[in-house]
This record gives structure tokens, C-alpha cells and sequence, in this order.
């Protein structure tokens, strides 16, 4: 359970470290809102004008904008921030601070992905769970356990792979030095708002097997409304089972390649 | 005037080329929220139309607004916040030109950096997108001042609000409130003809619209006769007040300024 403790104490200490600065909060908080009425608008501009798209009605396009912000708020709990402190701009691979973080006697893939917490991505959170509340609302359907498990299960996966894409870009900083591979991805991922198929076919190729943000979005919004077919379940498994592993073994390997200025 | 202005632009263009990558991915991120619409819209009009607007319309317009999009984006909206808060601007204002030429250098010399990206890959999009669109030489012709004024604008007025740094520190907020109002009245969401009646009133009274969507649609062919004399008459109009602004923020701004350690 001594995982668990550490958890415990990195939420702690990073909820002090936040309290200092309380007027970010209405900031914070304006952020959000903003960012919920723009994608909440889109889907109502467009369904304004047509009934459904591809079989995708309002209610269906909402549950996965739902999705989409839950993992977004997720990513920035903890995936974002901590990462981010390891290999964002003045990171510790940047300023060699990583040499204390090496020495600690717990495993560095452990405390590099969980030891920041940013408790203002509650408010997202919060929000993003209100809009798959509102979705399934306005569905008019009793959802089965069926559909409450997969839906669980695959936005599961779709947070590891999301993960694991994310540590995959801070290993690579131990190779070149530069967060643009981040940003890169941060573009494509705003894709996950709209399902998959709404793109062109080359798109959707790319969205699921390249850049996978349709497997992270669209696939937990399929299991929600009950149309989620077996090999979609397994593409969304197989695949964070895979790029978790593949992720883990490349910050490994990385990591024996770090060498700070002094050594 | 003009040789000093030059001389800055020649710098800062310089010192950007060095950082091509990061430029082009600033460039790649603003180009994704239209190509987004640009999907979504021309999959949901498919082989009929939506309000009269066709699949190849769509792209058409889609495209012709990430250009547009890129030239007016005034980034120095955000730097110039920056500069006034952590009390850079001290070198700036030592320099013997107005300031407003130093984000107007950066202005011009970004969009050159930017376009270098944008206009290959909108190229290659257009190849694979097959837009549609009824070219007439009158509208390209509109086109031009539609998009210079809508280029003032936008920088106008970004820069009026980046000003009330000097007032406060938190100031930027209202530029994420002014992205989000774009997003949404400037024609990104939808082209504002498909709006919503509510939103449609707003976009067409606030100046959001008259920073992007305008030339767009003068481009296309979608305002005739009144519509675009009223269009130029509210972007005119906006583009004065947005002035005035500036210059009103700029010099009860500057006399309150004091550095730190100034």
C-alpha cells in the first residue's frame, strides 16, 4: 500500500502548494467555463442546422464531448502536471534537478507520472461528468451494467493510452531536448471532440492507428450509448495494453541514457 | 520612421528563423480548431447542402478562413501583456520610435514565418478537398480592404486590451474570454449565416466578426449589394473606436507604469 501513501502525500502537498495562490482560481474557473460553452455551442450551432450526422445525434455527440472533457481533466489532474514537471520547458531533465528525483528510493516511472496534482482541473472534471450526466438525460435510455462497465472499461484505456502517448513524449526528451512533440499532439487531440466519423476515411485511419485520439474518445462514448461493437472493446484494450508496455520500456531505456551537467 | 521600422522587422525576422519549428507548431496549432469545422461541416452536408452551403462551399470557406485567420491573428496581444508585467517594456519604451512599432514589426515579420507554413499545406488540402467556389474578380477585389481592416482590427483591439496590463496583472483573462467570442461570432463554429438567430444578432453587432468571418465571406461570394456596405460601414466603425482605445489606454496607461526598481 506504500504506493497508495506516496499518492496521498504528493495530493497533499501539491494542495498546499496551490492554496497560495487562491485569486488563480477565478481565472481557473473562467477558463473552464469558457472552454465548456464553446464546445457545447459547437454541438448545438450544428445540430441547429441538421438532425443527425453520420448516426450521430445531439445527445450522442454531447456524451462524447463529455468524454472528451473528463479525459482532458484527468490528463490535467496529474498525467499533465507531472510529466510536465519532468520534461516541460525548465523541466527537471532541462535544469538537471532530475539527478534528487533519480536518487529517491521508489520507482522514477512511479514518481515522475503521479507526484504533481493540479486540484483546479476538479472544476473540469466536474464539468465533464455534468455534460455525460446531461447526455444520457437527453438520450431517454436506461443504461444497462452492460453498458456502465464497458463505458468504464474503455475510458480506462483510453486514459492509459493517453498515458502512455504522454510518457512516451517526456522519454523522448531524454534523446532531444524540445516539448514540441507535446504540443503537436495536444493540436490532434482537440480532434477527440467530434467522433471519428465525421472525418474522412484517411483521417480516421490516422486518428485511430497513428495518433489515437478516436480510440481515447470516441470508443467510451460508443460503450456509453450502446453501440460498441467486440473489436472496438479489443482495439481499445489490445491497444493500451501495448503502447503502456512500449511507453514504459522506451522511459527505461531513456532514463540510462541520463546524465545531468556534473557527471 | 520607416528605415527603423524596417530595421526592427529585418531583426526580429532573423532571430525567428532560428526557431522555424516552433513557429510553424504555433502556426499548426491555430490551424486545427477550422480544419476541425471544416470536417465536421462538410461531412454533415454530405452530397446535399446545409442552408444552401455545399460540401465543396464548406471547404472552400473553411480554407479561405485559416488564411484569413493567420493573417489577423495578433499574437502581440499576448506579449505585450507580458512586456508591461515583468517591466521589459523599460527597453522598449528607451528605443527612440513609439512602442506600437515594435509589436508591429513582430506583426509583419511573424506573418511572413506563419504563411511560409500555412499556404502549402492549405494548398495541398485544397488538392485533396476538392473546395468549391464561384470566383469573382469584384469580390477578390473587396477581399483586400475587407482583410486589411480586419487585420487592424484585430490588432487594435487586442492591443487596447493587452494594455490594461497596466491596471492589472491578470488582464490576460479577458483575452481567453476575447479567443472564445471568436471562436464563436467570428465564423469558426459555423459560417454566421448558420447561426443561431440569438447569436447571429450578436455576431453581426459585436466586432468579432468583422476581425475574421467578414473577408471570408466577402471572399466567397456570400454578402451581396447592402449586406457589404453595412459590413464594411460596422468593421470601419469598430476599427476607429478599437483606435481610439488604444490611444486613450496607451497614454493614461504609460503615466501610471512604473516599473520594478523604476
Amino acid at each position: 500500500m506504500r504506493p497508495l501513501h506516496l499518492i496521498a502525500a504528493f495530493m497533499r502537498a501539491s494542495f498546499q502548494e496551490e492554496s497560495a495562490y487562491r485569486a488563480n482560481f477565478f481565472i481557473s474557473l473562467l477558463t473552464s467555463l469558457l472552454n465548456l460553452a464553446t464546445g457545447v455551442l459547437g454541438i448545438v450551432v450544428l445540430f441547429g442546422q441538421i438532425e443527425m450526422v453520420q448516426g450521430w445525434t445531439l445527445a450522442a455527440t454531447l456524451a462524447l464531448l463529455g468524454v472528451y472533457l473528463t479525459v482532458s481533466a484527468l490528463r490535467q489532474l496529474f498525467i499533465g502536471p507531472s510529466l510536465e514537471a519532468l520534461a516541460g520547458m525548465d523541466g527537471e531533465i532541462w535544469t538537471g534537478a532530475f539527478d534528487f528525483t533519480v536518487l529517491r528510493p521508489v520507482d522514477t516511472q512511479f514518481l515522475a507520472s503521479f507526484r504533481k496534482w493540479r486540484w483546479f482541473a476538479v472544476i473540469d472534471l466536474l464539468l465533464g461528468v455534468g455534460v455525460l450526466v446531461v447526455a444520457v438525460v437527453l438520450l431517454e435510455v436506461s443504461l444497462s451494467l452492460w453498458q456502465i462497465l464497458s463505458f468504464l472499461l474503455t475510458l480506462f484505456a483510453g486514459m492509459s493510452i493517453l498515458y502512455a502517448i504522454l510518457l512516451a513524449f517526456a522519454a523522448l526528451i531524454f534523446w532531444s531536448p524540445g516539448v514540441l512533440f507535446t504540443w503537436i499532439f495536444d493540436g490532434i487531440f482537440q480532434m477527440g471532440r467530434y467522433p471519428l466519423g465525421m472525418y474522412p476515411g484517411w483521417l480516421k485511419l490516422i486518428l485511430t492507428w497513428v495518433v489515437p485520439v478516436g480510440v481515447i474518445t470516441t470508443i467510451p462514448a460508443e460503450a456509453l450509448l450502446g453501440s460498441l461493437t467486440p473489436t472496438n472493446l479489443l482495439t481499445s484494450l489490445g491497444l493500451a495494453a501495448v503502447l503502456v508496455t512500449a511507453a514504459s520500456i522506451l522511459f527505461r531505456i531513456g532514463l540510462r541514457r541520463y546524465a545531468s551537467a556534473s557527471s | 520612421m520607416m528605415r527603423s521600422g524596417f530595421a526592427l522587422m529585418r531583426g526580429l525576422w532573423l532571430s525567428w528563423l532560428q526557431y522555424r519549428s516552433f513557429f510553424f507548431i504555433l502556426a499548426f496549432g491555430w490551424m486545427i480548431a477550422p480544419l476541425i469545422y471544416l470536417f465536421v461541416w462538410s461531412t454533415a452536408a454530405g452530397d446535399s447542402s446545409i442552408a444552401g452551403l455545399t460540401r465543396g462551399e464548406f471547404v472552400a470557406y473553411y480554407l479561405v478562413l485559416i488564411i484569413v485567420n493567420q493573417v489577423t491573428y495578433a499574437q502581440t496581444n499576448w506579449t505585450v501583456g507580458d512586456l508591461i508585467r515583468y517591466g521589459q517594456m523599460n527597453q522598449v519604451l528607451l528605443r527612440p520610435i513609439p512602442p506600437i512599432f515594435d509589436a508591429l514589426a513582430s506583426e509583419f515579420a511573424g506573418k511572413v514565418v506563419y504563411l511560409v507554413f500555412d499556404l502549402p499545406i492549405v494548398a495541398l488540402l485544397a488538392l485533396i478537398l476538392r473546395p468549391e467556389m464561384d470566383f469573382q474578380l469584384v469580390n477578390a477585389l473587396a477581399f483586400i480592404p475587407a482583410l486589411a481592416l480586419a487585420w487592424a482590427l484585430r490588432f487594435f483591439w487586442g492591443y487596447a486590451l493587452a494594455l490594461l496590463a497596466f491596471w492589472s496583472t491578470r488582464a490576460d483573462a479577458l483575452l481567453t474570454l476575447q479567443d472564445s467570442l471568436i471562436f464563436l461570432l467570428a465564423g469558426q463554429v459555423a459560417p454566421v449565416a448558420l447561426l443561431p438567430a440569438g447569436m447571429q444578432l450578436a455576431a453581426r453587432i459585436l466586432p468579432f466578426r468583422y476581425m475574421v468571418a467578414f473577408p471570408v465571406e466577402v471572399l466567397t461570394g456570400h454578402l451581396a449589394g447592402a449586406d457589404l456596405w453595412l459590413g464594411f460601414a460596422a468593421q470601419g466603425s469598430w476599427l476607429i473606436l478599437a483606435f481610439v482605445l488604444y490611444v486613450v489606454l496607451w497614454r493614461t496607461g504609460l503615466r501610471r507604469y512604473t516599473a520594478v526598481g523604476g
